[in-house]
């Protein structure tokens, strides 16, 4: 057995040894213990160094409350966790951990040099330091901060875990299993209430698993604990361990994360290594319990000062004795009770040193039975010793005189400042507090959501009080949901209730103003750094945090918040509650990033749409783009082509021939009702009143601020039926717009609107065979110019199938869009693919529909517009029904700015050089002004791979529709551009292309 | 990449001891509007449109669930769609109405197991409990909107648009592993 285990303690199975290394070195434990616990049983204080001073440092604490001892853990390739608190990792066989921020060695740090330079780093000093030059800040600054100041090093590889999550509803839950938790969640299980109690640690129990000598309903604390456990169980309480209460939020909404797999040797099949769990519960307990507070005074970081409620846990519940003489140090009664037990359990304790005057006799007789020597009215002022702590100087202190000093040898400090409710849970809910004047701390009070804070967390002490109070909050929950808790009352024998004060530091004979004497030990904060920030100025505590960073290490102030403030308080000279406290944020301890992302990452970070001929495009070895959520085929390569290439023969085939391609993405909703007509009119900038059924109609939609939102075909197909079509990735954002103005101000309209998008698998063939090759599968209407006009639409059957046939062109060629009900979408494509190779039919993709729109000046809305173009500057002041009464945007239309005469216009643009453009280049009119120069535009399209005869652009310029024909300028890193102002139509004019 | 959809073929895709996750076959799908006097509809689709949100009823092979004040989705056999077209078609002139054909929009997983309820619980924020057996809601599955019908405790079909349905199947196949490696 390992040098400081005692025998029969503990819960810890010491018949299953672990072996884990520490720094290389490997180490034996038992199955149950922490890294902390098996290294302290190893008599191994020491277990890293401190982030800004690199001071040798141990543990001082036993849970997920610990600043120290922060470690890196790894688990072979990949697995390798930073900054990880030895106090809450267990070990299993072949654990690997090592200390952090220490360089070469933890015993031999050469950044301990920042250490007797420590007058340097006090408060503000990054502030005063780091200010100028402005330039030094990012080369050398920055880096040397980040180099010296920091905890562990952050994983490179990529973490080839899963983290997981999920949703949970329940009526009651309960945070934090202690006594509290355990009675709370006892009498709210009642018939037809879902209970849930969750606690971080590995086993319920809580304080119970450090006081083993309480009894209830005459049963050892633990056997009780273990048949309550059962009892719950059967009542159909949800008992989840490993379990962090990390954030409360809105409406009772609760992220829990649960560790699964950190604990296991072997990683099992298909288990993820964390679940974030998102509970909503009608009620919350919050049943966090206390904090131990350090006492604060030089030296008080020396491994070895630990809180004691700690060093009873690590004997309690791992059986180590984490000094063989220890001396205790304290202002709470709690400790002498730490003190007792370790000495009961084989430990010499060197002296209890109570702070306090006024001691509760029945401790101090105890004391005195055990041969324990007790030292009242004392202040502790040192400690020596250089990686372990190896004596504590005391000092009797008497009306405000500290005395003459002695020297106790120790192994170990145990202190004790008090306990501080865990309020953190509470305030994630705007919970409101009150200072308690005798308890020196604030109490939680109000809280908008449906909560209560039961036991310790709430003020209360020993186990008997947070059973009774865990018991009453539990049946007020079910009674809020209309329930009759369980009566349930404990009978308690061996409690250990108690009082203490709260301190501000320690007084001391020694020079305050070179004591270490800290109050945030995570991130190197001493009393002398918050006094020095009140001298500077600070008044605020939210100032004084800032300006010292007490409390904004990865503990949140857990330990240092009480004391800092009474730190503060008293260098202003007020209360604490006018000074105030911080505000606690989410999460209540460090989480990974795997268990917020859960399930979204790698392939399935975000859904990838594809449409039912996706994979005929896939197989063809199509280069697909992401538009939107859709991946869509962007150009079908052929071996040893380039998407230049590609797209050239794209376009040229199209125009020669017949291209065909997948629109099956454009965005479709289906408006019906006898008012379809009237909200159509409402809605699009274009009349619609006159178009007749079998016929469409290109539709403009504007927001209400008159600019350009989305276009598209809209096909009237019966008196009452509108088959809308909208960009691909506008469709959504087209419906919720429609919907909005159809629920909020036109509940007049007895229409309906529903998304056909994904109903359609859509197949567009354009060029001049288009006809020819899809006239032979059209049954209901000939392919005629006088039968089936451009800008006609009909439902039909092509191949046999069910389709609205659309006569439509989006490239100035003959063109067709042949819906089908998805699921036959590749089957009518491969029936087109096969009888167009008589033509020799060519599948293109978003690029070349791209190239052969501009060349027709088509615009696409989000590139050619950007949220600031009217339908005048695209010069589409044709699409506006001027006749109507209303439409969408027709008053912000009517805005003087809107109206304009210089407003920047869309029109073409031809290179004197030839050469290709810039899309998004700036225009100007004059390159010889001086820089800055006045833009007057950009480039918005620009192409060279199509079937002009040289590039062709469109562009937005000031007064663009005035200037045709003159020259702007495109100024270049290399060169500037002369281009000349043209129509934005470069191909066939008159449209005669488009006649069958 | 994920399987494309027209890979699915209905029948089981995956499955654990604690749930199972299955293609359903194809069928027809309306949405269905009408507001005011109900009763010409029902005649015409020989069935009664429930009138509370997430009530269904059905008849024959049809099946309706009630998704909003004014809307239902209409399920029913393929051979049925043209029937049911022109019996709504037939009253439309006196009682306006909209019906929509989204048989192409949509597929459906069937779900069960002893722990299909808990399966869904990984994507869907709803308190499942809330939907009883018979019921269907509308709701979010990881991100997409989803339309849950319980058949039984452990029981549910899930509807999705189509070009979501490889994305949230890679995660009811994760969950499927996921609950089949626990200890329950």
């Amino acid at each position: 057995m390992s040098q400081y285990r005692v025998s029969g303690r503990g819960r810890v199975d010491t018949a299953r040894p672990v072996t884990f290394t520490f720094d290389g070195k490997s180490y034996r434990g038992a199955q149950g213990d922490t890294v902390a616990s098996a290294l302290l049983a190893n008599g191994v204080h020491l277990m890293g160094r401190s982030f800004k001073y690199h001071r040798p440092r141990g543990a001082i604490a036993a849970g997920s409350e610990e600043p120290n001892a922060l470690i890196g853990t790894r688990r072979g390739s990949g697995r390798f966790e930073p900054n990880t608190r030895a106090t809450v990792q267990e070990i299993w066989d072949g654990l690997e951990t090592n200390s952090q921020n220490k360089f070469p060695s933890l015993k031999f740090d050469v950044g301990a040099v920042n250490d007797a330079a420590y007058m340097l780093f006090s408060a503000g000093f990054y502030y005063k330091t780091f200010m100028w030059p402005r330039s030094f800040w990012d080369k050398v600054y920055e880096p040397f901060i980040r180099a010296a100041a920091g905890l562990g090093v952050s994983p490179i590889e990529e973490d080839p875990d899963t983290y997981a999550s999920r949703n949970l509803h329940c009526d009651v839950l309960i945070v934090g299993a202690g006594p509290t938790g355990l009675a709370a969640a006892r009498a709210a299980a009642v018939e037809g209430l879902r209970v849930v109690l969750v606690d971080e640690n590995p086993e319920a129990g809580g304080t119970l698993l450090s006081e083993p000598q309480a009894r209830i309903d005459g049963k050892a604390a633990w056997d009780w604990l273990a048949a309550e456990l059962e009892a719950l169980k059967a009542l159909g309480v949800k008992i989840m361990t490993r379990t962090t209460a990390i954030a409360y939020y809105h409406q009772n909404m609760i992220g829990l994360v649960e560790k699964l797999t950190d604990h296991l040797p072997k990683l099992p099949a298909d288990t993820p290594r964390e679940r974030l769990w998102r509970v909503r519960s009608k009620q919350v307990v919050l049943a966090q319990g206390a904090l131990e507070k350090p006492l604060v005074f030089h030296g008080n970081d020396r491994p070895g000062v630990m809180l004691a409620g700690s060093a009873q846990t690590f004997l309690n519940r791992y059986g180590v004795l984490v000094g063989k003489r220890p001396v205790i140090l304290t202002s709470h009664d709690s400790a002498w009770y730490a003190a007792f037990d370790l000495q009961d359990a084989g430990a010499k304790v060197q002296a209890i040193v109570d702070t306090r005057a006024d001691v509760d006799a029945l401790l101090q007789s105890e004391a005195r039975a055990r041969g324990i020597a007790v030292k009242l009215s004392h202040t502790a002022t040192a400690t020596s010793g250089r990686l372990r702590v190896s004596s504590l100087r005391i000092n009797p202190v008497a009306g405000g005189t500290v005395g003459a000093a002695q020297d106790i040898r120790c192994d170990a400090v145990l202190m004790s400042g008090g306990w501080t409710p865990s309020l953190h849970l509470f305030s994630h809910t705007k919970g409101s507090l009150t200072w308690d004047d005798d308890r020196t701390t604030f109490l939680p009070e109000k809280t908008p959501e449906d909560c209560v804070i039961a036991g310790a967390s709430r003020g209360l002490w020993g186990i008997g009080a947070a059973l009774a109070d865990g018991a009453e909050k539990g049946r007020a929950v079910a009674e809020a949901l209309g329930k009759t808790g369980a009566q349930v009352a404990y009978a308690i024998e061996a409690d250990r209730p108690g009082t203490g004060v709260s301190h501000k530091e320690l007084p001391t004979d020694l020079s305050a103003g070179k004591a270490k004497a800290f109050v945030d030990f995570q991130n190197d904060v001493t009393a002398k750094d918050l006094r020095l920030a009140v001298r500077e100025g600070m008044r605020s505590i939210e100032h004084v945090k800032r300006y010292t960073t007490n409390g904004m290490a990865t503990d949140q102030g857990k330990m240092s918040n009480i004391n800092g403030l009474n730190i503060a308080s008293d260098a202003l000279g007020k209360k604490q509650p006018q000074v105030g406290l911080t505000t606690f944020r989410p999460p209540y301890t460090p989480t990974s990033f795997g268990a917020f992302a859960g399930y979204h990452r790698g392939e399935h970070f975000e859904v990838t749409r594809k449409t039912n001929i996706d994979s005929w495009a896939e197989a063809k070895g199509a280069v697909f783009e992401p538009v939107g959520q859709w991946r869509r085929a962007r150009y079908f390569p052929k071996p040893g082509e380039d998407m230049d290439t590609a797209v050239r023969r794209e376009c040229a085939a199209t125009r020669a021939s017949v291209g065909i391609f997948d629109a099956s993405t454009l965005g479709k909703i289906e408006v019906v009702g006898p008012d379809a007509v009237e909200f159509m009119n409402r809605m699009y900038t274009n009349p619609w009143t006159k178009l007749a059924p079998g016929r469409c109609r290109y539709g403009l939609l504007l927001g209400d601020d008159g600019y350009i939102r989305d276009d598209g075909v809209i096909g009237r197909m019966t008196e009452d039926r509108f088959h809308v079509t909208t960009t691909t990735g506008g469709a959504a954002r087209v419906l919720n717009m429609m919907e909005d103005y159809l629920q909020t101000e036109w509940s007049d309209l007895n229409v309906w609107l529903t998304s056909t998008t994904e109903h359609w698998s859509t197949v567009a063939l354009n060029g001049p065979n288009a006809a020819k090759l899809l006239a032979p599968f059209v049954e209901g209407v000939e392919l005629t110019e006088e039968a089936f006009p451009h800008m006609s639409c009909v439902e039909c059957t092509v191949a046999g199938m069910p389709a609205r046939l659309f006569r439509v062109s989006f490239t100035g060629e003959i063109g067709f869009e042949v819906n089908v009900p998805a699921h036959l979408g590749q089957k009518l494509w491969d029936i087109l693919w096969e009888a167009g190779q008589q033509y020799g039919i060519t599948a293109y993709g978003t690029e070349t529909m791209h190239v052969l729109r501009a060349e027709k000046g088509y615009i696409i809305v989000g590139q050619d517009t950007d949220g600031t173009v009217t339908p005048y500057d695209a010069g589409m002041g044709w699409a506006v029904g001027k006749k109507k009464p209303d439409f969408v945007g027709m008053r912000g239309l009517a805005r003087p700015d809107l109206q304009a005469k210089n407003r920047k216009q869309l029109v073409g643009l031809l290179t004197e050089d030839g050469s290709k453009l810039e899309e998004g280049a700036q225009i100007v009119f004059d390159p010889k002004q001086a820089i800055p120069m006045t833009m007057v535009g950009h480039v918005t399209s620009s192409y060279d791979v199509g079937t002009t005869d040289q590039p062709i652009a469109l562009a937005l310029v000031e007064g663009g529709h005035g200037k045709m024909g003159e020259t702007v300028y495109i100024p270049m890193p290399d060169r500037t551009i002369a281009a000349k102002i043209t129509a934005t139509v470069f191909v066939d004019p008159e449209n005669t292309r488009l006649k069958i | 990449m994920t399987a494309p959809i027209s890979s699915f073929m209905p029948g089981v895709l995956t499955a654990s001891a604690a749930a199972r996750v299955g293609f359903a076959h194809r069928c027809a799908r309306f949405s269905l509007r009408a507001r005011g006097d109900l009763a010409p509809l029902e005649a015409a689709l020989g069935l009664s449109l429930p009138d509370r949100i997430g009530q269904r009823t059905s008849a024959g092979e049809r099946e309706v669930l009630c998704l909003g004040p004014d809307e239902w989705v209409l399920h029913a056999p393929e051979s049925d769609a043209t029937a049911i077209t022109a019996a709504c078609a037939g009253v439309y002139a006196d009682h306006p109405h909209s019906l929509v054909d989204i048989s192409g929009r949509e597929v459906s997983f069937v779900i069960d197991g002893p722990r299909g309820a808990e399966l869904l619980t990984l994507g869907c924020a709803r308190d499942l409990d809330t939907i009883a057996v018979g019921e269907g809601r509308r709701t979010l599955f990881d991100g997409a909107t989803v339309i849950l019908w319980r058949d039984a405790d452990n029981n549910f079909r899930l509807d999705c648009w189509t070009s979501f349905a490889t994305h949230l199947f890679h995660l009811l196949d994760t969950g499927v592993r996921e609950l089949g490696a626990e200890n329950h």
